[in-house]
């Protein structure tokens, strides 16, 4: 059963890159002096470089598929046995997340230190991409 | 009234900038494996791994095993952690507190950690029972079965420091661990270490794998004796192994790499005891696999290599990820000892004097020392949440 609707959802996903060529936007508050690059968004993300805080999104979505994907090429499977690799050796806890494309930008619009990545046709003038993802 | 304490904590809670674990915050987890093994193509009942659970019944202790974790935020940048697991040695389960300290984010890189931590001298020592964060079921015993001291008492510090091109880790530890069991000759016996410092540096880079390299020694005090039946037909016992803060010294020299499709681990060993009587014990793998899709290929190639002789064994495997946390594996291992080594089978104390005596007499008294071998059938699943 669930494994029916992963299926699902991963064609689902497949037939809305296809259709919609959606991007991920990663985004930062538009006060941010730093401007990290793509290597460093990474180490940001697997809790490695805690210059800025990153906001995940909770859900696994074609958009976190992406971006995991693309700057750390990682899959979920890969990323949860990395992140229990950390956890149980006691020497790193997943990022805090939100649920959504919406809550990533009201975040990392609210905080000045705060780094995100949401689908880029979701991005507004509250907050700054940093670069996309293709 | 209640309506709105109750907003105002919400709206208090998502506003904090959590990072780490903040104050009062906790969070469980926990990890198991399911799993049976058999050795097959060795005599009736003998023994294979650490405690010799490993034998001709098809059996789920020396696989199984459980644990939780619980992390809490003292305060933003102390926090407690203690993991205990529930696994079994020779025929016993037991319940463990393998980690029970205090760690201090003294800055953005560093760490400071005092309690009860994981003895750090494998590449895998960390996470050594959280079978979902490697590729095997079995960690190949050439090199995981030469030091059974899992954690000990002190503290450790670890710095991070984030390059361009990926991070490395540098960490240091010290400490004691008293009266912990070691099974040696199908036996248990008290051993405590002393004076244990280590030290590891590891590179992880983003596109070319991680590269770990690891010292560890402790003082050891032990005394190992096993009991037999002499030739002459007499009770009798005798010293083996008898360790008064001797040094151990254990290296390790491992390189792991996984672009999603392709993956590699492997990992050099060797351990000195002084005054055991025997020189280096050297051991290493080598093991290679392939992704498609949700499954995963697997091959290691084995040694472990005594003054006695060598074990080598060639394993394959099969894993399916069942769910992003839940990971269905296979594994067949072929082990073989030459030089009428006993590698890492259990030869009792009884077998040992038979084999010494044939060899002080020239054949005259005992048995001689032989090879085994055996073929190694391990099916399970790991889950972690």
């Amino acid at each position: 059963m669930k494994h029916s609707i992963r299926i699902l959802l991963a064609a689902a996903s497949l037939g809305a890159a296809a259709l919609a060529h959606a991007e991920v936007a990663v985004i930062v508050n538009p006060g941010a002096s730093a401007a990290p690059s793509q290597a460093d968004v990474a180490n940001i993300f697997l809790g490695k470089n805690k210059s800025l805080k990153g906001v995940d999104q909770a859900a696994w979505n074609p958009t976190k598929e992406k971006f995991y994907a693309g700057v750390a090429s990682k899959t979920e499977s890969q990323l949860k046995s990395y992140w229990s690799g950390l956890v149980f050796t006691g020497k790193g806890q997943p990022l805090p997340s939100v649920a959504g494309d919406a809550d990533v930008i009201a975040k990392v619009a609210a905080e000045a230190d705060a780094i995100g990545y949401v689908d880029a046709a979701a991005v507004n003038d509250s907050v700054k991409v940093l670069f996309t993802l293709p | 009234m209640t309506t709105a304490r109750v907003l105002g904590l919400a709206v208090c809670l998502a506003s904090i900038p959590a990072f780490a674990l903040e104050q009062g915050e906790a969070r469980i987890n926990g990890f198991g494996t399911l799993g049976v093994t058999h050795l097959g193509g060795e005599d009736d009942g003998r023994g294979y791994g650490i405690s010799g659970q490993t034998n001709d019944s098809w059996r789920g202790d020396q696989l199984s095993k459980f644990g939780a974790q619980l992390t809490y935020g003292v305060t933003d940048t102390v926090g407690l952690t203690l993991q205990s697991t529930a696994k079994a040695y020779g025929d016993e389960w037991k319940a463990n507190l393998e980690w029970a300290y205090l760690s201090w984010q003294s800055t953005d890189n560093l760490m400071l950690r005092f309690g009860r931590l994981r003895t750090p001298v494998y590449m895998y020592s960390e996470s050594i029972d959280v079978g979902f964060a490697y590729p095997w079921l079995r960690l190949p015993d050439e090199v995981y079965s030469q030091v059974q001291l899992s954690n000990y008492e002190g503290a450790d510090l670890v710095y991070n420091l984030p390059l361009s091109y990926g991070t490395v880790s540098f960490q240091l530890a010290g400490g004691q661990a008293r009266n912990r069991d070691y099974y040696l000759y199908d036996d248990e016996f008290d051993i405590d270490y002393s004076k244990v410092f280590g030290a590891s540096v590891s590179l992880a880079t983003n596109d070319f794998g991680t590269l770990r390299i690891g010292y560890a020694e402790a003082d050891i005090e032990t005394d190992i004796s096993g009991s037999f039946i002499d030739v002459f037909g007499n009770p009798s016992s005798a010293s083996l192994l008898s360790l008064d803060k001797d040094k151990g010294k254990f290296t390790s020299i491992g390189y792991q790499y996984d672009n999603g499709t392709w993956l590699s681990a492997n990992e050099w060993t060797s351990r000195v005891i002084e005054n055991d009587g025997s020189g280096s014990t050297d051991s290493f793998y080598l093991m290679g696999g392939r992704r498609f899709g949700e499954f995963l290929t697997h091959v290691t190639y084995a040694q472990l290599d005594e003054d006695d002789g060598r074990q080598s064994s060639w394993t394959f495997g099969l894993n399916y990820n069942l769910m992003p946390t839940v990971v269905l594996k296979g594994e067949y291992k072929r082990v073989d000892t030459s030089g009428g080594y006993d590698g890492v089978f259990v030869r009792g104390s009884q077998e040992l004097y038979n084999n010494t005596a044939n060899a002080r007499t020239g054949g005259l008294l005992g048995v001689p020392a032989r090879n085994y071998d055996g073929d190694i059938i391990s099916a399970g699943i790991d889950f972690v949440f």
